[in-house]
């Protein structure tokens, strides 16, 4: 198979030399200057402003390289050695665009919680307790939701802690700080990549899409604003799309990116890693600002919710409301592992206060 | 005050790789961490071949300084870009920012984990008291506080490593080339020293309000 390539790879550089004569490599375009104009040294300077890898007695990565070669990131109109492009990068859009989207955002929603409150139950708590969550799958979404919290601070910090924690705490401290934050985000972030990938296979079944998950998108502002309930499995349209977009495809991103980042003993190039770095600063600042519409609905947002989370059980009137197919399914009894039998002490949340 | 800066003259390098040994056993470099390299393009070919050395330029608007996530770095009255160790977290931006590929990392641990970023100083030491044993340590050699130029360039056999006040190091090069008629290109400068295209000449930096002036 090798040979064949190799034949083929041949041809076809045959038949590229044929049909054009190569063009002549730096060292020779320099070698003939010299003759022509001695101390014109134009292509060796050309070859340099290319970055390409020359000869140097230090070994190392990229040590070859006199200066890094052009580059052009999203929105930037000239060339300029990659460096300076990743910072121009770096430094603009992604810190002032990704800033402003995660301050906005919570500022929408605590600006949201303030004008309409909580999502609240129409009818009062029945008292009886079905079984929403297995301590397993608990242990698995704190998992993945505790690792990404301390990832998401760390890397906010290391991202904008400069602009507004350091003029606040100094440089010591700040120094001492974000060194934490380093080794905190290194070494957490396998744990989250782990979690993640038990959560995907664990809530795959009960996050495939249905046709009554159409109607949640055109009724969402109706639930957030006035509380009205549309029918939903056991996790509603905006949990899917939470799961699809936000678990799979932005941790993708996050932990592709993140492992480049995390082992730099593989020789990568810089280029390799200011790609890496913008990558998994992108993707994590949208996962970070769609994270917080989670965390909101999980906590504040809905009434009841946490407690389902946090204790595994979940009120008939709570799962009525609020996954009236997911309820159905349990009492008709298609659900056996979420149908009711003995509440422990631990689930007390939404009892009927005295 | 003077504006240090690098200079390689890239028709009298001679690939000894003496400002590299020079730099090395003046500042007591850690094994593994090369401050200064020596590239030659063209390795070998009759008439072709060119050596430059190279570190860190200590540019006026430093790429480093601008992406480092707890702003370790600072700029002397010199124009000397320097960083302190103590703040350093070792993630590594400075050295993806650098086009010279400056920045040096000495692995701290399993995985290629970082220690903390090392680079050359412009024998102009770091934020310690000057000459001290804690700065010799940390940062190597403080020639400036002594009255001298950086090792490796005064070190150079060809004088083709100037380093120093960056008005003077221009004039001896503008000589050069004129005697010589030839050799003009500059290497680096445009990138380390330059006004970008369209852009505002650098606002002079207020003084440092870290480290020693």
């Amino acid at each position: 198979m090798r040979r064949t390539l190799l034949t083929l790879g041949l041809v076809v550089v045959a038949a590229g030399a044929a049909a054009q004569a190569p063009a002549p490599s730096g060292a020779q375009q320099q070698q003939e200057r010299q003759t022509t104009q001695p101390g014109n040294n134009a292509p060796v300077m050309r070859e340099i402003k290319s970055g390409e890898k020359h000869y140097t007695g230090i070994q190392g990565r990229e040590t070859g390289v006199l200066i890094q070669p052009p580059a052009r990131f999203p929105g930037q109109s000239a060339m300029a050695t990659a460096g300076e492009a990743w910072r121009n990068f770096r430094n603009g859009p992604v810190t002032f665009y990704g800033g402003w989207l995660v301050v906005l955002v919570i500022a929408a929603i605590l600006g949201f919680y303030a004008w309409k409150g909580p999502v609240k139950l129409h009818e009062p708590p029945s008292g009886r307790q079905l079984r929403r969550f297995s301590p397993f799958e608990m242990t698995v979404h704190w998992s993945a939701a505790i690792s990404f919290c301390v990832l998401g601070i760390s890397g906010l910090t290391m991202f904008f802690g400069k602009h507004i924690l350091l003029p606040i705490i100094g440089y010591t401290l700040f120094a001492w700080f974000t060194a934490l934050c380093k080794n905190l985000h290194n070494f957490i972030a396998p744990l989250f990549i782990v979690s993640v990938v038990v959560m995907i296979f664990m809530w795959l079944r009960d996050n495939l899409p249905r046709a009554y998950d159409w109607q949640w998108f055109g009724k969402a502002w109706a639930f957030f604003a006035r509380g009205e309930h549309i029918p939903s499995g056991r996790f509603n349209a905006g949990e899917k799309a939470w799961f699809w977009g936000g678990v799979i495809l932005l941790s993708a991103f996050v932990a592709w990116s993140g492992v480049i980042l995390l082992f730099p003993n593989f020789d990568q190039s810089r280029a390799v890693m200011q790609d890496a770095w913008s990558v998994h600063a992108i993707a994590a600042l949208i996962y970070i600002t769609v994270s917080l519409g989670h965390i909101y609905m999980g906590t504040i947002g809905v009434e009841g919710a946490y407690g389902n989370m946090r204790h595994g059980y979940t009120d008939e009137t709570w799962a009525k409301e609020h996954h009236s197919i997911w309820y159905e399914e349990v009492k008709s009894g298609r659900r056996p592992e979420a149908a009711g039998g003995a509440v422990p002490e631990g689930a007390p949340h939404m009892k009927e206060k005295p | 005050m003077a504006r240090m800066k690098f200079l390689c003259d890239a028709e009298r390098c001679i690939e000894c790789n003496g400002c590299v040994t020079a730099c090395k056993n003046e500042n007591e470099v850690p094994w593994g961490v090369n401050r200064r390299r020596v590239v030659t393009i063209n390795d070998g070919v009759v008439g072709a071949e060119k050596s430059i050395s190279v570190a860190c330029m200590h540019c006026s608007d430093a790429p480093c300084m601008a992406v480092c996530p707890v702003d370790c770095f600072y700029r002397t009255d010199d124009g000397v870009v320097l960083h302190d160790k103590d703040l350093c977290i070792g993630c590594g931006y400075c050295f993806y920012a650098c086009p010279f590929g400056a920045p040096q990392f000495p692995q701290a641990g399993a995985f290629g984990l970082r220690g903390k970023m090392d680079k050359c100083t412009f024998c102009a030491g770091g934020p310690e008291p000057d000459r001290s044993d804690a700065e010799f340590r940390k940062y190597g050699r403080n020639r400036l506080a002594e009255g001298k130029l950086p090792a490796c360039a005064e070190m150079c056999s060809t004088k083709a490593l100037l380093g120093g006040d960056g008005d003077v190091i221009a004039d001896i090069y503008r000589e050069r080339v004129l005697r010589r008629g030839r050799g003009a290109d500059l290497w680096g400068w445009s990138s380390a020293y330059g006004v970008k295209p369209g852009a505002q000449p650098p606002v002079q930096q207020p003084a440092p309000t870290r480290g020693k002036s």
